[in-house]
C-alpha cells in the first residue's frame, strides 16, 4: 500500500468517526479513542482532521494524546501487554515479570517489537491488587504470574518467532 | 465583608482573591507565577498563606483562594515561613541556573538542596502563563505536552507552529523568561519558527512580523498604513495631542 493511499484511509476512516459524533468539543477523547483502537495510535492526519473539524488548535489535541497514556502517538503493536506496577504487584516482585517479558520479547517496557506484535507496558495500577502480581493483554487480565507462566501466556497470542 | 490580615482589618469582595485583597492594602506577599492580565495555574506555591476559620488553620495558595466568608489570614507565620523555603527549594531544584529563581531563594536566605540534581538547562516552572496568553491571543500554538516529570511546553510534533504568528508575547509573560527568542539581521526565531521582522516607519527598528500586522488587521478590521513601534507610536500621539492644544489655543483663545 503506498503512503498516500493509506493516508486516504486513515482521512477516510477519522470523517467516519467524527461523523458519529455530535460536533462538540467534549466528545474530543471519545473520538481520539476510537482511533487509537482503529490503528494502535493516533495518525498525524487524524489529529490534524479532528482540529479543523472541532475548530479546537492543534496543540490542545497534542496536548491530550500526549497526556493520556491509553493514546500513544507511535504505532502500537497487536496485542499490547500492561503489566501492573502498582505498590501491590511491586511487592510481589512485578519488576521480575517485566524483566522476563522484555527478556523474551527483546524489548525494553514501552517499546514495540520489530514484528509489530507486541507492546510492552508498565502500569500504575490495574485494580486488581488481590491477584497481584497482575497483567493485562489487550482485554484480558492475568492474575498471580509468574516469570515461568509468561511465554505460556505469550504463545496465548501466537508466542514469539523473533528469537 | 471585613477580612483580617496580619491581624489588619481590610475590605474584601465576595469571592475575591486574598492576594488582591492584600496587595491592595499594601501588604506584600511573595509570588512567581501570579498574572494580573491571565488566569494562573497556580503552580509556584509561594503565595501560600494561613487561613484561620472557625478555629482551624488551613494552608492555601493566596492568588487562588476566594473570599466567601469573613476569614483571618496570616502571610508570615513561622510555618508559612518555613513552608515558602521547601517551595524554594523545590523551584531551586527545578531550575538550578535561572537567574530570578536564584534571586529570590537569595532574598529568601534559602540555600539550594545539594542532593536534588537540576537539569542546569531548565528554565521553565511550568507555571502555564505562556500558553494562557498564546490562548487568549487566539494563536493557540503552544501548549503543555506529556505528564508528570516529562510534562513541558511545546509546540505540536516539536515543530514550528502554523498558527504561531511570532509575537513572542509567551516569553513576554514568562516569569522566569524561559522562552528563548532570537532576534538579529530583521529575523525572529521563537518556538523554532522564524519570521522577517518589519521596520517602524519612523526610527526603523525591526520590531513586528508580517503574521503579526495580518492579525491586527483581521482583529482591527481595518487597514494599518503606518507601521510604528511603541516608542513612536506613544510620541505621535503626543505630538498629536500637543498639537490639538495649540490649534485650540490659537482658535478659540482657551488656555490662555
Ligand atoms: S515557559 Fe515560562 S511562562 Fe511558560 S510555563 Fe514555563 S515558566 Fe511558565
Ligand atoms: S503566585 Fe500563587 S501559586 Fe504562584
Amino acid at each position: 500500500m503506498t503512503v498516500e493511499k493509506n493516508s486516504q484511509r486513515i482521512l477516510s476512516y477519522t470523517r467516519d468517526v467524527m461523523a458519529g459524533y455530535p460536533r462538540e468539543q467534549r466528545f474530543t477523547l471519545a473520538m481520539l479513542q476510537d482511533i487509537q483502537k482503529k490503528y494502535k495510535y493516533i495518525p498525524r492526519e487524524s489529529l490534524e482532521q479532528l482540529s479543523d473539524h472541532l475548530g479546537v488548535p492543534l496543540s490542545k489535541l497534542y496536548s491530550i494524546a500526549t497526556f493520556y497514556k491509553a493514546l500513544s502517538l507511535q504505532p502500537k503493536g497487536d496485542h499490547v501487554i500492561r503489566v501492573c506496577d502498582g505498590t501491590a504487584c511491586h511487592i510481589r516482585s512485578s519488576m521480575v515479570i517485566v524483566d522476563e517479558l522484555a527478556k523474551i520479547l527483546m524489548i525494553k517496557p514501552g517499546e514495540t517489537t520489530s514484528d509489530g506484535k507486541f507492546s510492552l507496558e508498565t502500569v500504575n495500577c490495574l485494580g486488581s491488587c488481590a491477584m497481584a502480581p497482575a497483567m493485562v493483554i489487550d482485554e484480558t487480565y492475568y492474575g498471580k504470574v509468574t516469570p515461568s507462566r509468561t511465554r505460556e501466556i505469550l504463545n496465548e497470542y501466537g508466542g514469539v518467532d523473533c528469537e | 465583608m471585613i477580612i483580617t490580615i496580619n491581624g489588619r482589618q481590610c475590605e474584601a469582595e465576595h469571592g475575591e482573591f486574598i492576594l488582591d485583597v492584600a496587595l491592595r492594602n499594601g501588604i506584600q506577599i511573595p509570588t512567581l507565577c501570579h498574572s494580573e492580565a491571565l488566569p494562573g495555574l497556580a503552580s509556584c506555591r509561594l503565595c501560600i498563606v494561613e487561613v484561620i476559620e472557625n478555629n482551624w488553620s488551613k494552608v492555601v495558595a493566596s492568588c487562588v483562594y476566594p473570599i466567601t466568608s469573613e476569614i483571618e489570614v496570616v502571610t508570615h507565620s513561622e510555618k508559612i515561613k518555613r513552608m515558602r523555603k521547601t517551595l524554594l527549594k523545590l523551584l531551586g531544584a527545578r531550575a538550578p541556573q535561572n537567574a530570578y529563581v536564584r534571586k529570590l531563594l537569595a532574598e529568601h536566605e534559602v540555600t539550594p538542596a545539594a542532593r536534588f540534581q537540576g537539569d542546569p538547562d531548565e528554565n521553565c516552572i511550568m507555571c502555564g502563563l505562556c500558553v494562557s496568553a498564546c490562548d487568549k491571543i487566539g494563536a493557540g500554538a503552544i501548549s503543555t505536552v506529556y505528564r508528570g516529570i516529562a510534562k513541558k511546553v511545546s509546540t505540536p510534533y516539536d515543530e514550528p507552529s502554523k498558527t504561531c504568528i511570532g509575537c513572542s508575547a509567551c516569553a513576554g509573560v514568562c516569569p522566569t523568561g524561559a522562552i528563548k527568542v532570537q532576534e538579529s539581521h530583521g529575523k525572529r526565531i521563537i518556538w523554532k519558527k522564524e519570521f522577517e521582522l518589519l521596520s517602524c516607519a519612523v526610527c526603523g527598528k525591526p520590531f513586528i512580523t508580517p503574521e503579526q500586522i495580518a492579525y491586527l488587521k483581521a482583529k482591527l478590521n481595518q487597514e494599518i498604513d503606518e507601521i510604528l513601534c511603541e516608542t513612536c507610536k506613544r510620541k505621535a500621539a503626543g505630538e498629536r495631542f500637543a498639537q490639538t492644544c495649540a490649534d485650540l489655543t490659537a482658535s478659540k483663545g482657551l488656555l490662555r
